[in-house]
């Protein structure tokens, strides 16, 4: 059980890190940043396809046709010569130019438009191409009175579709969990040692035990409020939902911070100076950040990276907060996650036993 | 009776230049210090003055000998000691944000002891600093304060490594002051020094180390009859920093 001593240490540095506003802030202030960006500009409108218009044909189906794209929502067209719109394309205020021939009209066969276009853009193409076509098609119906054989109806069955911040959010939590938890371990043992604190605590009766324990109570309480602090936040002010268990939800969380707690009494007992913590804490972090599936989902790596990025404890934690947070799985569900945590679980926690020996910490 | 006993302490450290090679950093050391005295332990930089003061503190291994403080080995009962001594480090920073009131609650703790914080600060004249930072305090104001953080398991023996380095005229007086008082009420206190004022002004017995070993140990007065320079007909001439040149020679170390 936990001792008295333990508990009032405990406190002390949780005491410690509420009076240190900045750190606060600033641990919350990039994942804020970072929903806030991502869930404005998914919650925003599907933006008009700029797409200028060079008509040269005098005819009336050439100025329907131009009309009717200017009627059509999704594109914002701008008719104009071919070389000022060209000139517009290469800037980038085009997302494409439509060239509509001199001999544009229903009696001759078969046209050809050209289509200009910025190779940079080429992922935009498969989606727009196939819209002109559509356009260009009930355009060429409504001139020849030909009835559509198939006609699309939308019903919206009101499902919730994925959006990229429902994405983002349990890989940010991961992520921030990270951070919190070796920063609290790794580099404030650093920074103890480096004042001396360490070496007055070492000739005070006070068990190695006691010191850890109480550190990871703390690191833990903190790293829950920060991460409770940020889901209200996305909750209320993005509207993303947790679609699974509360309960499961956070039992991931703190054996997540157990594990990067470990890890960074690790760092903390190899790093023997500020600099030596910061360096091989981005070891650590850096790779992390890129390969766990916190930002985009690790199946979208080339493939020769994926089985590395697979087993990366963050990996395993983030995929697991996702799969409750946005599939609402089950425990049951995520024991394959479950099993990957209680690996490096292990793993790190007795690699921290072996290199946190209390008296070399300490001098 | 003596509180303290070493008998052929040593600790040894690889070359700074050779790992391969060792040297004794402190070279088969014995000293017996006297409950209720205030023992000086003086010499030059590099000497083994807090090597030998972090063996008896357990902060560091010892490598031959022994030691006991109040008959407790320090080698197999590390805990035990450290209950009944109180230690004064010569780097003294603190937790950032906590005032003076609960770093000493805080260390009241570490010993499972509920102690009164104010009365402590009282001791060591900082009442009016309590809800202060350590960040805010002067140099003096720090080492008091590291006094008072040493005293908090109300000790057998007070350890204090160079507690006057880098203070005012004003400030270590006031130090001074404050050893006296608490060895008066019976603490038995080690210091090591540089400075030999100090040393003839609280100690009333000095070991002069130098190389790791002792070169010399007696009282003050004794030792200034021994080896100051030119022994005069009258009882004291010289001071002790003569002793101390005398005996570790006028090269420059570190």
């Amino acid at each position: 059980m936990l001792s008295k001593l333990q508990i009032h240490l405990a406190k002390v540095f949780l005491k410690i890190f509420l009076r240190d506003r900045q750190s606060i802030f600033f641990s919350l202030f990039f994942p804020v940043i970072f929903m806030t960006v991502f869930g404005f500009i998914n919650n925003a409108d599907q933006e008009a396809i700029n797409i200028g218009v060079v008509n040269n044909s005098s005819s009336i189906v050439a100025t329907d046709f131009a009309q009717l794209l200017i009627d059509n929502p999704v594109f914002a067209v701008t008719i104009g010569q071919e070389e000022r719109l060209r000139d517009e394309l290469i800037a980038g205020d085009q997302t494409m130019v439509l060239v509509l021939p001199a001999s544009f009209d229903t009696e001759s066969e078969s046209e050809n438009l050209r289509l200009l276009v910025d190779a940079a853009q080429v992922n935009q193409l498969s989606l727009i191409v196939p819209l002109l076509q559509q356009t260009l098609i009930s355009i060429e119906r409504e001139f020849r009175n030909i009835e559509p054989m198939f006609n699309l109806e939308l019903e919206d069955v009101q499902a919730r579709s994925q959006r990229y911040i429902d994405f983002l959010l349990p890989g940010l939590m991961a992520f921030t969990l990270m951070q919190l938890a070796i920063a609290g371990s790794g580099f404030n043992i650093v920074e103890y040692r480096r004042k001396g604190i360490l070496k007055r605590l070492f000739v005070t009766p006070i068990q190695p035990k006691d010191f850890i324990t109480a550190i990871v109570l703390a690191r833990m309480a903190i790293v829950l409020i920060q991460l409770t602090v940020l889901i209200a936040f996305a909750t209320f002010v993005l509207d993303v939902r947790i679609l699974g268990n509360f309960a499961s939800f956070y039992f991931v969380i703190m054996l997540g911070t157990f594990i990067f707690l470990c890890l960074g009494f690790c760092l903390g007992s190899i790093a023997k100076t500020q600099q030596a913590v910061g360096a091989i804490g981005n070891i650590v972090i850096f790779p992390q950040i890129f390969l766990s599936g916190v930002f985009y989902p690790i199946e979208s790596m080339p493939e020769l990276v994926q089985p590395i990025a697979r087993v990366l404890p963050l990996s395993f934690v983030s995929t697991a907060m996702r799969d409750i947070a946005n599939n609402g799985a089950a425990m049951l569900e995520i024991m394959p996650s479950l099993i990957g945590i209680a690996v490096w679980f292990v793993i790190s926690f007795v690699l921290a036993t072996r290199l946190f020996v209390w008296k070399d910490v300490a001098n | 009776m003596p509180i303290i006993e070493i008998k052929d302490l040593a600790k040894k450290y690889p070359l700074p230049d050779n790992k391969s090679e060792t040297f004794f950093a402190v070279n088969g050391i014995s000293l017996s210090i006297e409950a209720g005295e205030i023992y000086g332990i003086l010499g030059p930089n590099g000497a083994g003055k807090t090597t030998t003061l972090e063996m008896l503190e357990g902060l560091n291994d010892i490598d031959g000998g022994s030691a006991t403080i109040d008959g407790i080995d320090v080698a197999k009962e590390p805990f035990k000691v450290k209950q009944i001594i109180g230690v004064q480090l010569q780097a003294n920073e603190y937790f950032d944000n906590l005032s003076l009131l609960e770093l000493l609650t805080l260390f009241g703790a570490l010993y499972d002891r509920i102690i009164d914080p104010n009365d402590l600060l009282a001791k060591v004249h900082l009442q009016e600093k309590a809800q202060a930072k350590p960040a805010n305090l002067s140099g003096g104001q720090k080492q008091r304060f590291s006094i008072a953080c040493a005293l908090v398991n109300e000790p057998k023996v007070l350890f204090l490594d160079e507690p006057t380095t880098g203070l005012d005229p004003q400030a270590k007086r006031n130090l001074w002051d404050l050893v006296l008082e608490l060895n008066g009420a019976g603490m038995t206190i080690v210091l090591t020094t540089h400075n030999m004022e100090e040393a003839e002004t609280l100690c009333q017995r000095i070991a002069i180390m130098d190389h790791g070993e002792v070169v010399a140990e007696d009282t003050p007065q004794q030792l200034i009859l021994k080896h100051a320079a030119e022994p005069p007909e009258a009882p004291l001439h010289g001071n002790i920093e003569d002793v101390f040149l005398a005996l570790t020679g006028h090269g420059l170390r570190e």
